[in-house]
């Protein structure tokens, strides 16, 4: 009997070792935490991927560990009303700190297991993530024909994006008569939305992938928005159906031949899909752009410029003593702050403008054929509003001022990260200065005076 | 039961004096030791470390350290110094602030990186924040 206790004994021992190399080997990181964020359990691979992240070189905390790449996490949380299940499922993260510096793409997964506890799984799906995009484009060019849509136009474009012919559809989803021929496919957006330069950039872009596509908003002639999708395709690719990709490699001369546009209707549209494909990119919190879309778009705007360089400027913003209004008012009235911020930054940037938010009190806005000096008049005007008009919170007025950075992009512009190095070094000016105000390149190297 | 071995986490020359130690010297000293070969295979693995990771000499021993021993060290703050002094043939004696997952709990340690020129015999020191 004794000796059998004894192996019992033993046997649980080495059961729990392996238990525990099971989650060490674990390729995935998981960590369980309070719901206040404090880390209870975590294994390596969580601890290899937060690490880079970790600002005082701690692992206590998730929400402060993850601050960077997910800032919204405790708000979605809090606003999570279920007893348990889960809060977000396989986001996607981008994220700094691959070995050689370059952006990796974390999925992330937040359970919430019942009121104390919350469990997290973090994964790096870079490479999964550069496959998936290939099949993500075939699936939104396959659901931009076959979905079901309230109307849609179908337009016939010359070789520099102006409309060849009018037809029935175009009056009806767009009001447009038949002086609509000769315009700009600029015409169907909002004045704000799109620029010379980006319907350039869509032609080119549909000749080069054998589609474009862009959700937003539309406009009809009589000035009434609508949410619409636009797909341009050069005509001979979407001729030759069975021969796409022979048609697509011998398509030299579809600049010659024109474009084919449909302007998809999709007012009403509120499916399953497209709630996540909203969450995927919206920050929680504030309802702007989130991380991943703010990169996602910056790198797009980015090869566009590589390709044909035209201006480009990133306005950095940070809130000033931010901490300091969560430490007098709380957290709630913190986060009204941060979405009067997001509100004022809509109402001052275009339409065509990618605000987000990227970090817990920092918002970025690229301004796409914009130079320095109308990045710095427009950063100019943000920054007088902020002064001038307090957040209006449960606590009352609170009145927030805005440090801001403006980098522009040259030929020295290797990376979206170097564009937000420089545009920090901007910003880092600016609080150095006294903040409440703007400082563009020129000042970063300047001696503060 | 020695305890003539009065080697210190932060002294100078480590390296050298700890090649000249068998695994149970290395066993007395008072920080975790975990020794990986040019392949980054460990080698060695001390009691302290051992104890406090609750994993046996056996399971670790013959193991690369970054892929099943320690993958929350495979990254550009400890794997990747490793490789970067190998491929310059440089030595490597760096001490940094850490997290290690010991038994799925986050503790802060600091980490010393230790290699020679030929990175033939390196270590990994683990010392636990007092």
């Amino acid at each position: 009997m004794c000796s059998d206790a004894v192996d019992t004994e033993g046997d649980l021992a080495q059961e729990h070792e392996a238990l525990l190399q099971f989650v060490y080997m674990a390729p995935v990181g998981l960590v369980q935490a309070r719901t206040d964020g404090e880390i209870v359990m975590i294994n390596p691979v969580a601890a290899q991927l937060m690490m880079p992240l970790s600002h005082d070189g701690g692992l206590s905390n998730l929400f402060t560990a993850l601050v960077d790449i997910a800032p919204d996490l405790r708000s979605r949380l809090a606003a999570f009303a279920a007893p348990q299940g889960m809060v977000c499922d396989g986001m996607h993260l981008p994220a700094p700190g691959g070995a050689r510096g370059e952006r990796r793409l974390y999925s992330f997964s937040l359970i919430k297991l019942d009121d104390k506890r919350i469990m997290a799984m973090l994964q790096d799906v870079s490479w999964q993530a550069q496959r998936e995009r290939l099949l993500r484009h075939q699936e939104s060019w396959l659901n931009a024909i076959l979905t079901g849509v309230t109307d849609y136009a179908l337009i016939n474009l010359d070789a520099r994006g102006c409309v060849t012919e009018w037809n029935e559809s175009i009056g009806r989803v767009t009001g447009h008569g038949h002086e609509v021929v000769g315009r700009s496919l600029a015409v169907f957006y909002p004045e704000d939305a799109i620029t010379p330069e980006r319907v350039q950039d869509r032609l080119h872009e549909a000749e080069h992938n054998g589609w474009s596509l862009d959700d937003g908003w539309r406009q009809r002639a009589d000035g009434k928005r609508f949410w619409g999708s636009a797909m341009i395709a050069p005509q001979r690719a979407l001729a030759g159906d069975s021969q796409f990709a022979a048609a697509l490699a011998a398509n030299a001369d579809a600049a010659e031949t024109g474009y084919c546009l449909i302007v998809r209707d999709m007012s009403g549209q509120r499916d399953a899909a497209q709630e996540a494909r909203h969450a995927a990119v919206c920050d929680h919190l504030t309802g702007m752009g989130n991380r991943r879309a703010f990169f996602d778009a910056a790198e797009t705007e980015l090869r566009r410029w590589q390709r044909l360089p035209r201006p480009l400027s990133l306005v950095l913003i940070d809130a000033d003593h931010f901490k300091n209004i969560n430490d007098t008012h709380g957290h709630p009235v913190g986060d009204e702050v941060l979405r009067h911020i997001a509100r004022v930054m809509g109402a001052t940037f275009r339409q065509i403008d990618v605000v987000a938010r990227i970090g817990g009190e920092e918002f970025a806005a690229l301004l796409p054929s914009a130079d320095a000096q109308s990045a710095q008049r427009v950063a100019e005007r943000l920054r007088a509003t902020f002064e001038a008009h307090p957040a209006p919170t449960d606590a009352g007025p609170v009145r927030c001022t805005v440090s801001i950075g403006i980098a522009t992009v040259d030929e020295s512009t290797s990376s979206v990260e170097a564009l937000l190095k420089r545009a920090d070094e901007a910003l880092y000016a600016a609080k150095h200065n006294g903040r409440n105000r703007v400082c563009g390149p020129a000042a970063a190297l300047a001696e503060p005076g | 039961m020695t305890t003539h071995l009065a080697l210190e986490f932060a002294q100078t020359e480590l390296l050298d004096q700890l090649l000249t130690l068998d695994a149970s010297e290395l066993d007395t000293l008072e920080f975790g030791v975990i020794g990986i070969g040019a392949d980054t295979v460990v080698r060695d693995y001390n009691a302290l470390e051992s104890k406090m990771a609750g994993l046996s000499k056996e399971r670790v021993i013959g193991h690369p350290l970054f892929t099943v021993v320690a993958p929350c060290m495979n990254n550009f703050m400890v794997a990747q110094r490793f490789e970067d002094a190998a491929a310059a043939g440089k030595a490597l004696d760096l001490t940094l602030d850490y997290v290690l997952t010991l038994r799925m709990r986050p503790v802060k340690v600091q980490l010393r990186l230790l290699a020679g020129r030929s990175a033939e015999r390196r270590f990994v020191l683990v010392n636990r924040k007092p």
